[in-house]
């Protein structure tokens, strides 16, 4: 009587497909998202630029670095959780759980439009910075840069996933992922090199994939730069290890997730 | 080989904990449903009827894999809804309603078409099934205006239209006339019926007494998280006392004469209830001797101004009897 | 006896001061959920310390030297007032929308004032204890030096400003009703704050026109008032900044006031006040 089943995986697909087009649209009928995708990013751009204008040769380079870290918080992490808040006020996460598809599928095409939106702001700072300073950044090697940029978008997006699971699990995630949002900011060195943080604090900053990826393009764009002493490349092989923890965690934090909220009955509540 | 029951529970308990407080906080636990024992055969419409806080949503939702049981075990389509509720979720259905459950910034069409996709519906099928549960439900002419537009009926329309959009076996309906005026709510029933001559067992769950009379062949009745019956709409009657009813209103009535009534052909119970000076005895009865005539003279000529009415027994008798008596 | 209890029910109205503390205790729980001790203790205990870090380090990294630390840990450490003013208070209208309770409020007899204002209370007492450990940081941890002698003077600057800076929240709030949700809003007001208050560099580094916006803003003058505080200013300095934090302030919650008047007239009309 059914629908005949297509493959599982290429409903899945379809499902986050569904889901990127559900954001856009989203998007679309509510204009005041260009708050955060647009100006947000010329503000960070304008703080960052002021703050580290002493920095030496490369001081534009950090600011773009940090002030896209900024903005990509907000579109990449903050967004993606955000949306399941909203489902949740919205009524929209139960019917949304009831469907065959797991829940997992449908924030990875949230994550994917926010890592879109992301992106934009990212640019939205360059333009910024450059223009600001009237200097184009002197990075060591402009494509790596860009390709480094974008793994650390997608380091960014695993913590998302992990993120939106608390926002299914909890309906007051929001308002503590706005207590923890400095601390990610100080923890993953956003702004500047993690090594200026106690030693003891480290361990905490390296669970992250987002602090090896940064490292790892400050790196690879600023000639002379010290940040962890193991380097470019263990930098990089860190940030793909814990970001494969983290998507393979999100699978399994999911599964648990949504069996919890089914056994505690949290999941109407807004 | 006999097909598996399209519901089956059995000692189905469901205990809620909350938190109150603020420096200290107070656990406190709530049994909505406390061993619930229930079977749906497929093809058929199943009602649920029950006050506020019986426990009908609490029963729905476990069953359509949106919460788990505390302990007991419910089948779905003979699948658990515990340990497998990825299998039972293509085949069902669930329309919970209400203003809340829509994305409301987006068009019908486009809810639709997100939940199709998360339902795994084939592209080339899609847009045609989407149309077509649009046409079913009526709101093909707004199917491309934003749902935040939408009156609480044309909302209440297009949850049933993403219930039955990939074509579920067993459908579940929480209230579905909720909101609907009588034209739709009318339309609704007629599609509900249409549903099952299409092969779709409905679990419905309502208020209305005439709705879940016209519309289900057998029914529940849950109070305080239990059935407290379960049977056809006649076999309720009977439970109760029979199919006739005959109210009987006087200033109050001696012992001997509510023997003398007990004593008429059929008459199973005498409930009675005050209003103000004025006493009301309901007589329930499976004799169709039974009639205003017969009660009047086994009464006499000792109350002037004695009020006596014949009708047929209704769901609203049946389900009012049971609630108050488990209430008792 | 029923007869007279019915007519004082019909008669009632509710009073300022029960409007006020309903509007108070009530309207945080209901509607934030803010009310849990442990997201009011991580906001006064967490998030200044976390703010004040970041610009501390971000100002390490720009060579802005000791004394460039100290300005930011203060400037940040009054800054936090803005989450509990603006995020908490303007929330309270989002929170009002989603759950239906909006044309509950609008259609209530009570009067407006006391029941907007009551609403600020609980964020005024968490902010003013956010700034309090802010400080507390900036003086511990990032080497900022306050003489006792400053500290009364520091402290009716740290009342006022969080007064004024709830004040702003409630405007916002205002705003927010004519929008679908408002927690963009208080983000984007969060982060001008940061640029045009002087909380991390001076506002004078700014170009004039950017000056000007940040003179609208009260924190630009709780902070002016407590930098002059702590330097030990006489109150021929302070004095002045304070009237004008009360100004702003003032002036914030007679525009909120008007907004929400404004937003009244308008859903009737209109029909929009659900939509969220």
């Amino acid at each position: 009587m059914n629908v005949p089943a297509t493959p599982l995986t290429i409903s899945r697909f379809r499902s986050t497909a569904a889901s990127v087009r559900l954001s856009v649209l989203q998007f679309v009928a509510d204009p005041q998202w260009l708050i955060p995708s647009m100006i947000a990013p010329i503000i960070f751009g304008i703080v960052a630029y002021q703050l580290v204008l002493g920095s030496g040769p490369y001081f534009v380079v950090y600011a773009i670095l940090g002030a896209g870290m900024m903005s990509m918080w907000g579109q990449t992490l903050y967004g993606s959780g955000w949306a399941t808040g909203q489902d949740r006020v919205f009524g929209t996460l139960e019917p949304t759980l009831q469907a065959p598809t797991p829940y997992v599928y449908v924030v990875l095409g949230r994550i994917l439009w926010n890592v879109v939106s992301g992106l934009v702001g990212g640019a939205i700072v360059y333009v910024v910075v450059v223009a600001e300073s009237g200097q184009i950044p002197a990075v060591v090697n402009p494509l790596l840069f860009v390709v480094l940029f974008l793994f650390v978008m997608v380091t960014l997006a695993s913590v998302g996933v992990i993120l939106s699971a608390f926002y299914v699990y909890t309906r007051f995630a929001g308002f503590i992922q706005n207590i923890g949002e400095f601390a990610f900011y100080v923890g993953t060195g956003c702004m500047f090199p993690v090594i200026f943080l106690p030693w003891w604090t480290n361990p905490v900053s390296l669970v992250f994939p987002p602090t090896w990826a940064l490292d790892a393009l400050r790196y690879g764009s600023i000639p002379g730069y010290q940040g962890f002493a193991w380097g470019f490349g263990w930098d990089l092989v860190g940030a793909v290890a814990t970001m494969t923890v983290y998507l393979v965690l999100a699978g399994l934090v999911f599964h648990r997730v949504e069996r919890h909220v089914l056994e505690v009955g949290t999941l109407g509540d807004y | 080989m006999t097909p598996d029951p399209a519901i089956e529970a059995r000692g189905v308990r469901r205990v809620f904990e909350s938190r109150k407080g603020f420096l200290f906080t107070e656990k406190s636990r709530t049994e909505a449903l406390r061993g619930v024992d229930l079977r749906v055969e497929p093809g058929e419409i199943f009602g649920l009827l029950g006050p506020n806080g019986a426990g009908k949503t609490t029963f729905t939702k476990i069953l359509s894999t949106l919460l788990l049981p505390t302990s007991g075990e419910a089948r779905v389509l003979g699948i658990d809804v515990a340990r497998n509720p990825q299998a039972v979720r293509p085949r069902i259905g669930l329309v919970l309603g209400g203003e809340r459950g829509l994305y409301n910034r987006i068009s019908a069409r486009e809810n639709l078409r997100y939940f199709a996709d998360l339902f795994g519906l084939p592209p080339a099928l899609r847009d045609r099934r989407i149309q077509e549960v649009l046409d079913r439900v009526g709101l093909t002419e707004a199917a491309d205006r934003r749902v935040e537009e939408y009156s609480r009926g044309m909302k209440q329309k297009l949850h049933l239209a993403r219930g039955i959009l990939h074509r579920p076996e067993l459908l579940f309906l929480d209230e579905p006339t909720i909101g609907l005026d009588p034209k739709s709510a009318r339309e609704t029933r007629k599609l509900i019926r249409s549903l099952v001559s299409d092969g779709v067992t409905i679990f419905l769950t309502t208020h209305y007494m005439f709705e879940a009379e016209e519309l289900c062949q057998r029914l529940a009745i849950l109070s305080k998280g239990q059935i407290v019956a379960r049977d056809t709409v006649a076999g309720l009657r009977r439970l109760v006392g029979g199919d006739t009813t005959v109210e009987v209103e006087a200033y109050g009535f001696e012992d001997a004469e509510i023997e003398r009534l007990r004593h008429l052909p059929g008459v199973g119970r005498i409930l009675s209830e005050e209003f103000g000076p004025r006493l009301r005895l309901t007589l329930r009865s499976s004799s169709s001797e039974l009639t205003a005539g017969a009660v009047r003279s086994a009464l006499g000529t000792a109350h002037p101004d004695l009020m006596v009415r014949e009708r047929r027994t209704v769901l609203e008798d049946v389900y009012l009897d049971l609630v108050e008596e488990e209430a008792a | 006896m029923a007869t007279t209890e019915a007519a004082a029910v019909v008669r009632a109205r509710p009073t300022f001061w029960r409007n006020f503390w309903t509007n108070a205790i009530l309207s945080p729980r209901t509607t934030l959920g803010f009310m849990r001790i442990d997201f009011v203790l991580g906001t006064i205990f967490v998030i200044p310390l976390m703010q004040i870090l970041f610009f501390a380090l971000t100002v390490q990294l720009g060579n802005g030297g000791a004394s460039g630390i100290a300005f930011v840990a203060v400037g940040n450490a009054v800054a936090t007032v803005t989450y509990p003013s603006i995020f908490s208070v303007c929330q309270t209208t989002d929170s009002e929308k989603e759950q239906g309770t909006m044309e509950h409020l609008l259609v209530s007899p009570a009067p407006r004032f006391p029941m907007y204002v009551g609403r600020g209370l609980i964020p005024i007492l968490i902010s003013l204890a956010t700034v309090t450990v802010g400080l507390v940081y900036a003086v511990l941890f990032f080497g900022v030096q306050i003489a006792a002698g400053s500290i009364p003077f520091l402290a009716v600057s740290v009342i006022l400003s969080a007064f004024a800076m709830v004040g702003f929240g409630l405007l916002l709030g205002g705003i927010a009703l004519y929008l679908r949700s408002s927690i963009v809003l208080g983000n984007i007001f969060l982060f001008i704050g940061l640029i045009v208050s002087g909380v991390n560099f001076s506002v004078s580094a700014l170009p004039l026109p950017v000056q000007l916006i940040g003179y609208v803003f009260p924190l630009t003058w709780g902070l002016a008032a407590v930098r002059a505080s702590i330097s030990g200013d006489s109150l021929a300095t302070v004095g002045p900044l304070w009237l004008i934090i009360v100004l702003t302030g003032a002036v914030a919650v007679g525009l909120a006031m008007g907004l929400w008047r404004n937003f009244e007239r308008r859903a009737f009309s209109t029909g929009s006040i659900v939509r969220f």
